[in-house]
This record gives C-alpha cells, structure tokens and sequence, in this order.
C-alpha cells in the first residue's frame, strides 16, 4: 500500500482536535459531512488550505491532535482526502483513532519532519514503513506492528469480535 | 532470590486487567465500566448494530447519559439523543435522560458507579478525572469505544507512570484549579505524553474528593493517558455516601518504593491562584503577577494581549462557572461565597455539573445568590466549554472560565479564554476583567 500526495505544511506544535474540527459540527450520528470543514477552527486554517490545493499528506510539529478525543478528527482528515500524518510525536487519543481510520500516523525526528516541511510531494509505503520525498532517498519510520494491519486492512472491530470467547473465559476466572 | 517487584498504584490497577499480551507491546485490557454520551457514542453503536447483529460483551457494564447538549438545540442534536435514548433502551442500558443527567464525569462518580480498582473508558478526554477515585480511567476515541462495548476489553500500549508527589498544604486562597494548572505549568503542555500521573503526597491526600477529580480532570491537558490518586478514607467515606454505595472495592496504594519512570516534586505551599493568558492550560500565571515577558507571540496575538500586561488589567465580556473540572457542588459554593451580596458586570452564565449539583446548590439557596447578583444560572449542561451550546462566544469576545481548555475557538470562533478557579471566576464577573477574590473582600472592607 502505497499512500502518495503533495503536502499541507502546518509548521507548528500542538495542532489540537477542536482546530482540526469544532466542536459545533459534532452533531451527526455517522462519521460523514466532517471533511468540508477541516481545520475551520485554526486562525489561519482556511488560508492554509487554500494555499495548498489537493494536498492528502500533513506535515507537522509535536504534539498533533492534543486535546479532545474526537474521531471526527480522523474523519475530517478523511473526508478531505488527507491519508497520512507525519509528525514528530501524537497525542495518544488522536494516534489511536488515525490507526483504526486508516490514516498514517507516521512519526519522524523534528529534524527529518522540518526537511520534509519543504517537499512537494511524498511517497508512503505502508508495508514497507519508508517514505520518499520528491527523489530524496528513502526514509524508514515505524509502525505499530498491531496497529499496523487496521491501517492496511481495516478491521479493528473485527479484530476484538475474534477476542470475546478469550475475555469471557478470562473474566469467568476472574 | 528474585528481587520483589515494588509496582506503583496504576501498575497495580493495569495488572490485575490484562487479557492477554499482544504484539508490538500492546495489550488487550479489560474495561469494567464504559460510558457513553450522545455525541461520540451513536457511529459506533450504529456500527456494532450493522457488522455484529447489535451484540455487546455486558449491556450492565454500560452507562449512559445526554450531557454535551442537554436538552437537544435542534434537529441534528435530538437525533443523537434519541439514538442513544432508543440504543440504551433497546439494550437495556443504565440510562440518564435530561432532567436526571449530568455531565457524565461528575454524574458516574455521584451516582457510586466507580470505585478504586475499576478500569473505566469513554469517547471522552476528560474521563481522567474519574482516576481521582483510584480507578484506571481514560479517554478514548469512538472506534476504541465501540471495541470496549462489543468485547469488553481496549488494545493499549501500556503507559509509564509518572509520580507527582505535592508536599506541604496549599495556601487558603489556592484551589485544586490552581494546582491542576501549576501541574502542568511545571511538566508542560505535552510533559505527559506517555504516562500516567500518579498524584501523592500531603497537598493531594488532604484535598477532598471533589477538589481531586478537579486535580486529575486536567491529566490529559498535560498528554497523559490519565491521572490516579491513592483511595484512602476521603474516597471510602465519598463512596459510601452515594447512591449506588459500592461495597465491593479494596483500597489499593503504590507499594513503599514503587519504581516510577519519571518522579517530579512540587511545593504545595507555593501554589498561588492562577489564571490562563495563552492558548493551552500550561500558559498561566498568578492572577496577580503579569503576561510572561518570555510568552510566545502567538500565543499573545491570538489572545489579543502585550508581554508585561498585568493581568488583572484585562477586561472580559463573559464569564463562565461549570464543565467537567469546576462544577460540583464544591465549586459553586466558592462562587457563591465571592458573588454573595454583589452585581456582575459582564454576562455570567453558571451551570452545575450535574442535576443532582443542581437541586443540592438550590436547597442550599445558591441559586438565590447567584440570581441575586445577576448571574444566568441553569440547568446542568457540558454547556459552552466546547462551544457548542448555552453560551458560545462571538468572536474576538473574551471570557474567563473555570473549564479546561484555552485552544484557539474552544468556546466559540475567534473567541479567546482565560481558565481559572470558580473564585476567581466569580470576582472577575464582577469587577468586569480578570481579578482576584481578595479585591472583593477588601472593596468589602472599605465600602463598610
């Protein structure tokens, strides 16, 4: 799996989930209608959409994705068509949440994701956890090997589906 | 002979809940309790219902409640009440409709559904707070919840454990606020990523049960995965006057010399009343002191204010008492005791955490005092915090508020937040810009 586009630089830290979606859109009962207003609740959001038409890989600083725990935050990103995040670090809720969305946590040293600000283009390979800005050489990263196949496959409630007859035996010796 | 293993409180809590190990370091963990509100819990209910025949592990080990926007502000806001009201039913789920809700972090604690040892999850950030009763409590996204419902258990890396020892005893002036932002103020915005903040020592053991949630609320405004305090007769007396009075817990502390990946020691008696001037909780500074010289310019162009400006010096339009961190009923007899007697200046809106907090404050004629001085005070609601609903800010408006997030739009679009305790709060409703309680209580002195 092969996840490749051009890039929205956000160079900041701390990007948190009520910028990414406002709380005021939260209000359906499915997880669609979030991408059209992605970023609305960053000063200057809508200007740096703008500025960077067709983008599907964030570049960013630490802590992306602090703050509340929304799945919308995941979604929204979706919805517009974002597939990976690179970053030097995550919040842990928003972490989670791009895993069982399909959306590519990719963590890089601050020095690497500052190189990467610049590029025009990025090449993921999931699989493979490398990437490849422009026609630089490849740069590996790591996944959560757990994690890892929800990204490529789908199937987190699957995955706990198969897990109940062990928790019930668990919770039975309990 | 094998060298004893010394495990900290949540060491303890983590380890008599895992399932089994997994790969990459995770672990399948069993959740006691799970909570679910009517905005993050209706996509993964609906999810459970397509793909597994609306099948869950333990309907009993659900509750649920409407709390973000209680009652519905329109159509799309009913839907996800009904879809909850009509799931809970369906399911035969322990449900709180408005009128016997509450924010779901004051209401499980009031109703006895937690106790010390419990592992408890929910579509919500600040589910920490319910680590004040000893319980490993987290926030979690809908998709992680929804696994919580269908098989009872989380996939979780397992967090370090970070021990944060306060020593001393506050000042009288200072709050669980004060401390909870002082916190993290001193390990940073994002100094827990990655841990669990286990909180001890003299500062924390003589807060009460209240004032410990306040302190725990305010864990994930740090980036920890929670926080957890020690259960001792403070969390036994708590517990047994609720209505569920659980029985069936154990007190559990950290062993002596339990190793901690990270120790930080904090003066107790050092605490001073503070209040936000930046963009997240750790940008504060005593309300008496000044805008840091130090403070990044965004922070400041966002917040509209210059380094060096006195901080009792900034005027505010609205003024908010509530959210999960400042509305029990501790909290509004703060509020009462500053606003007892006086007018506010500004629009001050006063919301209890619960409707439970709501009958108590009105049997104790609060809602007399706070009416009395101006204030709107109404039924209990998540309310503005998240600007969603009963207050919103206007843009460019600026309000001081005892919840727990400053972020950029927080409470509304342009709008900008100063976080403080109720007390001071309530003496800035009055005065009209950010100000200390003790200002009103020596206006007080000179007017007699």
């Amino acid at each position: 799996m092969i996840v490749e586009g051009s890039v929205l630089p956000i160079p900041r830290a701390n990007i948190d989930t009520d910028q990414i979606i406002p709380a005021h859109y939260l209000t359906r009962i499915d997880a669609d209608g979030m991408g059209e207003h992605l970023f609305e609740g960053m000063p200057d959001g809508v200007h740096l959409m703008a500025l960077h038409p067709g983008a599907s890989i964030i570049v960013t600083g630490e802590n992306f994705g602090c703050g509340s725990s929304r799945e919308h935050a995941a979604w929204a990103l979706l919805g517009r068509g974002f597939k990976a995040v690179i970053a030097p670090s995550f919040a842990r809720i928003f972490h989670e949440n791009a895993y069982n969305n399909g959306v590519v946590p990719v963590i890089l040293p601050q020095e690497t994701v500052d190189e990467l600000m610049g590029a025009r283009s990025i090449a993921i390979d999931v699989a493979g956890e490398t990437l490849r800005a422009d026609s630089g050489a490849p740069i590996p990263f790591a996944l959560d090997p757990l994690r890892k196949q929800f990204v490529l496959g789908g199937g987190f409630l699957k995955y706990l589906n198969s897990k109940i007859a062990d928790v019930r035996a668990w919770e039975a010796a309990r | 002979m094998r060298k004893q293993v010394r495990r900290s409180l949540f060491d303890k809590v983590w380890d008599a809940h895992v399932v089994e190990e997994l790969p990459g370091g995770n672990a399948l963990v069993f959740m006691d309790l799970v909570v679910a509100h009517e905005i993050t819990t209706p996509p993964g209910a609906i999810a459970i219902e397509k793909e597994f025949g609306d099948k869950l592990y333990e309907p009993d080990r659900i509750v649920a409640m409407i709390d973000h926007v209680a009652p519905a502000k329109d159509a799309a806001t009913a839907l996800q009440a009904q879809t909850v009201r009509t799931w809970a039913k369906r399911q035969g789920i322990r449900f709180h409709d408005i009128g016997n809700n509450g924010i779901c972090h004051v209401l499980v604690p009031e109703r006895g559904y937690v106790s010390p040892g419990m592992t408890v999850c929910c579509g919500d950030s600040h589910t920490c707070t319910l680590g004040a009763l000893g319980a490993f409590a987290l926030g979690i996204g809908t998709t992680a919840q929804a696994g919580a419902m269908l098989a009872g258990c989380l996939i979780l890396q397992r967090p370090k454990v970070m021990r944060i020892e306060i020593t001393g005893e506050l000042p009288p002036d200072a709050t669980a606020k004060d401390l909870t932002l002082s916190v993290i103020a001193t390990i940073g915005f994002r100094g827990g990523t990655g841990y669990v903040l286990e909180y001890t020592g003299s500062a924390v053991r003589a807060l009460n049960m209240e004032q410990r949630m306040t302190l725990c609320n305010m864990a994930i405004e740090a980036g920890a995965t929670t926080g957890i305090i020690a259960s001792d007769a403070t969390t036994a007396a708590y517990l047994a006057a609720t209505p569920g009075a659980p029985t069936n817990w154990t007190a559990l502390q950290a062993d002596d010399d339990a190793e901690y990946a990270a120790t930080v020691t904090i003066d107790g008696n050092a605490i001073r009343p503070v209040v936000s001037w930046g963009t997240n909780p750790g940008e504060c500074s005593p309300v008496d002191g000044i805008v840091p010289f130090d403070a990044p310019a965004e922070s400041l162009a966002y917040m509209d204010l210059q380094p060096g400006q006195a901080l009792r010096s900034i005027a505010i339009d609205q003024a908010f008492i509530g959210s999960c961190t400042n509305s029990r009923i501790g909290d509004l007899r703060a509020a009462a005791a500053v606003l007892q007697g006086q007018q506010v200046s500004v629009p001050t809106i006063i919301t209890p955490g619960s409707q439970a907090v709501r009958r108590q404050a009105e049997k104790e004629g609060l809602h007399d005092i706070f009416q009395d001085a101006g204030a709107l005070w109404t039924h209990s609601s998540c309310g503005p915090c998240l600007g969603m609903s009963m207050g919103v800010l206007a843009a460019g408006t600026r309000c001081v508020s005892s919840s727990n997030r400053n972020f950029p739009g927080r409470m509304g679009d342009g709008g900008r937040v100063h976080l403080a305790a109720p007390a001071v709060v309530a003496a800035s409703a009055i005065l009209g810009r950010i100000a200390s309680p003790a200002e009103i209580q020596a206006r007080e002195v000179v007017l007699a």
